[in-house]
């Protein structure tokens, strides 16, 4: 007997689990508007995303904003899947694939930093204060001789992709070289191994940033050039339903209180800020920019 | 300090909640399946039960990936809008410890019924009875696959990280936030984080060793 009560039990739990469930999903869908956002891990790993969408939800309550974080690759094909409201990306290539696709629309660039070439401290390829491209082809004379080792994202990542132009720039390709490590991992776990192997990597300079106290073994190399600064656009989706609450999402970030809030962000951990707003450059030189790099 | 208190706190209490919920799903399905598969005694059944050990060690990253594209709107089950919701992770978990429940409640079952089942069959019950004196001599068997199943919801990362998305307030669980917190490089927050998880997973499987010493000696 007590069998049978259990089970009825049982079976009651799992309908009053169903019920609330879906009670739930009626009443934010109601209530709410959820806003789902897919990113890169970069930008969302800084903090900065969560400080937007704090803000953002002040003047918004009704609006609810989700990061989802992921490399710009499946953050953009989340897009074309139908899954998310807007991407917030930085790899102009990509990018320009599919917005020739369809797939997104109504970009706005709305920050820019620095990739930065990162290496050992006794620097083997003698790349300090190089251009990029001669770097990349010194790491690579290096590599071959055996004294230097270079670790890739090889995730299909924004940086990754950066990555990639500068060896083609090079007119070099690594690819299955002993020395050459593909890690397919997020930034952070690209410069652990980095540090670990005492070898060169490709970095945004938030990342390095954060996790520099951790980075005994490395040091910035090669920071200058126009082939190394990395520019973060949002999209908005065609095939999302919330058309006009992610444009919304997208006019706070570049607003003057959205610029302010990403030109202050790190300030006070790092004493200098992790993202430039585009507000502070000319933005008609970074769309130049962008075009020049989603050329690849 | 306060904050990260209480957030810690809201993400351990989703994390077993999400869990719970997987198992009591699992279960609504399992113990039937494993009633059926144990009342015949036949080359399907025995297939079926090979079936579900096999799928025991399904990787989950596997399990997540084939529902993400069931779920995502490009997907067959797509207008159900539950991709990135608790719900989702839930249903991943309970498809993912279902093969573990069967697998022990059956193996379970079929010892029972050498000795119970045919004892009651020879003193003249009927076949429903017979399963109910099964069930109800199963039912520390029972909890113990249950714990089990939990124990290994509670634990996983794939299934939580592909459907649920991580969203912080949402879907954020214990394993997903210690993926995410070592990307941050909060590797001390990290530590933190796995100990909660490995205190509640040890836990569970001493409740399960304590239980099956018991069960051994009744």
């Amino acid at each position: 007997m007590s069998s049978i009560a259990l089970m009825i039990i049982a079976f009651a739990a799992v309908l009053l689990v169903a019920l609330l469930s879906l009670a739930f999903m009626f009443f934010t869908s109601e209530k709410q508007v959820v806003l789902r956002v897919s990113t890169t891990t970069s930008l969302y790993a800084t903090g900065l995303l969560d400080r937007l969408a704090e803000e953002f939800s002040k003047e918004h309550p009704n609006i609810v904003v989700q990061f989802i974080a992921v490399g710009s690759g499946e953050a953009l094909r989340k897009a074309e899947l139908g899954d998310v409201d807007l991407v917030l990306v930085h790899a102009p290539s990509l990018e320009r694939e599919y917005l020739e696709k369809g797939v997104i629309y109504g970009g706005r660039i709305f920050a820019y930093n620095y990739f930065v070439i990162v290496g050992p401290k006794s620097d083997p390829a003698n790349i300090a204060k190089l251009d990029p491209v001669e770097a990349m082809k010194k790491i690579y004379e290096a590599g071959e001789k055996g004294y230097a080792k270079f670790v890739s994202r090889g995730d299909n990542s924004g940086t990754h992709i950066r990555e990639l132009m500068l060896w083609r720039k090079a007119g070099l390709n690594p690819k299955g070289k002993p020395w050459y490590i593909e890690i397919g991992s997020d930034m952070s776990q690209t410069l652990m191994v980095a540090n670990e192997h005492s070898a060169y990597t490709l970095s945004d300079i938030g990342t390095y940033l954060k996790f520099s106290s951790r980075l005994t073994e490395l040091k910035v190399l090669v920071n200058k050039g126009d082939i190394l600064v990395n520019i973060y656009s949002a999209y908005l989706v065609r095939k999302s339903r919330n058309e006009k609450f992610a444009k919304m999402f997208i006019n706070f970030i570049v607003s003057n209180k959205g610029q302010e809030i990403i030109s202050s962000y790190g300030k006070e951990e790092f004493g200098r800020p992790l993202f430039y707003p585009a507000k502070s450059a000319n933005v008609e030189e970074l769309k130049q920019m962008w075009n020049e790099l989603a050329r690849g | 300090m306060e904050g990260l208190y209480q957030e810690v706190l809201a993400i351990t209490l989703r994390t077993l909640w999400i869990s719970s919920t997987a198992t009591i799903l699992a279960i609504s399905w399992s113990i039937p399946l494993s009633l059926i598969l144990t009342s015949f005694k036949n080359k399907i059944s025995i297939f079926i039960q090979d079936f579900f050990n096999a799928l025991i060690s399904l990787p989950t990253v596997v399990l997540g990936l084939a529902l993400y594209l069931t779920l995502s709107k490009s997907g067959p089950l797509g207008f159900l809008g539950l991709l990135y919701t608790p719900l989702a992770i839930s249903i991943g978990q309970s498809i993912l410890i279902t093969p573990i429940l069967v697998s022990m409640i059956t193996s379970g079952f079929q010892k029972l019924r050498d000795e119970v089942w045919e004892t009651a069959i020879t003193l003249g019950a009927s076949e429903f009875q017979a399963s109910i004196a099964l069930l109800r001599e199963g039912t520390l068997l029972l909890i113990r696959a249950i714990l089990a199943g939990f124990n290994r919801a509670l634990g996983e990362l794939g299934v939580a990280l592909i459907v649920g998305g991580n969203i912080k307030g949402f879907t954020r669980v214990l394993t997903t936030t210690i993926a995410l917190e070592l990307t941050k490089g909060n590797f001390e927050l990290a530590i933190y984080l796995g100990l909660i998880l490995l205190t509640l997973s040890t836990t569970i499987t001493i409740a399960i060793r304590s239980l099956g010493i018991r069960g051994a000696y009744r």
